[in-house]
């Protein structure tokens, strides 16, 4: 009864001359993954075959992953569209190429189950899915994802475990450029900070990606850091240091940006990514492990619908 | 008899606590690390759930109703006490593995809620039989999470190594994130059963089936808000 009426009392609705602007999901995810590209290069370079294997392992498992639980949900098949291979392929950044295979397994079909299915798929999840992936794996595996145990043939140091367990001192001859080379040890793809710095500032030419987020989240990190450092440079290391060791630089462009995960406005994008610079910061200070980006972005990811509800004025309202 | 038995195996599956009525979840998340604690936590809240019940559904017609709940919350805690004595007795072990979530039966969920929504209205025998059942299916959910946690988050069951020594334990799952995680699968996985179920039997579902919004209101109350704002924000332009 209640339905006829409604039914009635519609407006037809016609396709107006709307112009689409050609960026689809897809493309949007070719555009980050050609920006990945270098790093990954790089990452074989350094690791050899090993690299190779992470990134394969990690990206077929949750493309697979993707398939098979849309399959099983009845949802429309999208795991062609590379989000599932881009989340695979960041999850992969994030581990020690020495990973174990089964590690990578687990780890990438949770990045995909967790991160993103239980809520529906890509566009309906509230976390950054590859930093899910990482922070469970972290979790249940600690002794697989340390990575001064897991390199153990590499004669480098890895700056941020350094400097949380011996203090500045043993970190301050590490330069800047080292840092900047990734001549250090590290996760495979998250320390090759030149080359990520390189893919974000390609997708911020690009216009794949606005450069609101990851300029505020780095301006955040280095704020929250230069407090430290000025209160006792002694005890806290340099603004720049933590600006270029570990996840901070994929975080800023890859992990901060996940599309369902980040603010949409102006204003509430770079509150979101202030706050976050200020959380890893915080969590790399008095945290329990040494890098905090995966476990910042998650928990600045949560704040999204709060920011988000600072929205601009609508023309004439009051 | 009939009925009895109704009130005894609603709590099996149609009203099993943690998972459908979503009640009592700290002792749910917070013991459940592996089976055996998941079982004795689940004893103590049979003896404790069942023996409230009795108790209040006798003094159901004494009781002033602006005092029932302390009166409820008195009758428990003095159950409560006696388990733990009992438990340090005759469990010492178990005692100290689940701590302070003893004491805490207390204020679970299930035995006030219980209490208001079943024995404080119905007559002694079939409130006992409604305290076993719900009881009974409070320690198999326990027993159930703890027996998946375990599995996963240290390969054994009941103490029992499951895969030998080249497993490596999947140490999330024991953890508190994993419970959470473990508890919202199960959730789901309860759901999905009885989609399954009702596609299976031709059966029309109502939408709203898992109870998500037949207590709350919440909903509703947010609509009110939205049009009163609303309202607010027409009437200066208005005048």
């Amino acid at each position: 009864m209640a339905s006829q009426e409604l039914t009635k009392n519609l407006f037809s609705v016609s396709s107006a001359p709307l112009w689409h602007c050609g960026r689809t999901v897809r493309s949007t995810m070719l555009h980050s993954l050609l920006a990945l590209l270098p790093a990954a290069a790089m990452a074989v370079y350094r690791y050899g075959y090993d690299a190779i294997t992470v990134i394969a392992w990690a990206g077929l498992t949750a493309v697979v992953t993707e398939f098979l639980m849309q399959k099983w949900m009845e949802q429309e098949s999208t795991a062609d569209d590379f989000t599932a291979l881009f989340d695979g392929v960041i999850f992969a950044f994030l581990l020690p190429s020495t990973a174990p295979f089964w590690l990578i397994i687990t780890g990438s079909a949770l990045t995909i189950i967790l991160g993103r299915m239980v809520f529906g798929g890509f566009g309906g999840s509230p976390v950054c899915a590859p930093a899910v992936g990482w922070a469970v794996m972290t979790a249940a595996w600690p002794e697989f994802m340390d990575l001064n145990a897991m390199l153990l043939n590499w004669d480098l140091i890895e700056p941020l475990s350094e400097l949380k367990y011996f203090g500045v001192d043993a970190v301050a001859e590490i330069t800047p450029v080292s840092l900047l080379l990734g001549d250090n040890l590290g996760t495979l793809g998250a320390s090759q900070v030149g080359l990520i710095l390189l893919g974000g500032l390609y997708l911020l030419a690009t216009k794949q990606l606005r450069w609101f987020i990851p300029v505020s989240f780095l301006a955040g990190v280095f704020l929250t850091a230069l407090i430290f450092y000025m209160i006792d440079p002694s005890q806290y290391a340099s603004p720049v240091f933590h600006l270029l060791s570990g996840g901070t630089m994929l975080a800023a462009f890859f992990l901060m940006p996940y599309p369902s995960a980040s603010p949409v406005w102006k204003l509430p994008m770079l509150l979101y990514g202030l706050f976050g610079g200020a959380l890893l910061i915080i969590i790399r200070t008095y945290g329990i492990y040494p890098d905090g980006a995966c476990f910042a972005v998650l928990l600045i990811n949560l704040c999204t619908p709060l920011i988000d509800l600072i929205q601009p004025k609508p023309f004439g309202g009051r | 008899m009939a009925t009895l038995m109704q009130e005894f195996t609603k709590g099996l599956w149609k009203e099993i606590p943690p998972f459908r009525l979503v009640l009592g979840l700290c002792p749910t998340l917070a013991v459940t690390t592996n089976a055996e604690n998941g079982l004795g936590m689940g004893a103590a809240v049979i003896f404790v759930l069942a023996l409230s019940n009795v108790i209040i559904s006798l003094v159901r017609n004494i009781i002033p109703k602006k005092v029932r709940i302390v009166c409820f919350i008195a009758i428990a805690a003095s159950l409560v006490v006696a388990v733990e004595m009992l438990m340090q007795a005759f469990a010492f072990s178990l005692y100290q593995q689940l701590g302070i979530f003893v004491p805490l039966i207390v204020v679970n969920c299930i035995i006030l809620g219980r209490a208001e929504a079943f024995a404080g209205k119905n007559p002694p025998l079939a409130s006992l039989a409604d305290g076993l059942g719900m009881g009974l299916g409070f320690t198999i959910s326990l027993t159930f999470l703890g027996a998946i946690r375990e599995i996963f988050g240290a390969g054994q069951l009941f103490g029992v190594s499951l895969f030998g020594p080249n497993f490596h334990p999947f140490t999330f799952m024991v953890q508190a994130p994993g419970a959470f995680v473990c508890l919202g699968l199960i959730l789901a996985g309860m759901n999905y059963l009885t989609i399954w179920q009702a596609k299976r039997n031709g059966v029309e579902l109502d939408p709203n089936f898992d109870s998500g919004c037949k207590g709350c209101g919440a909903c509703k109350m947010m609509d009110q808000i939205a049009a009163q704002k609303k309202l607010e924000r027409m009437q200066p332009a208005k005048s």
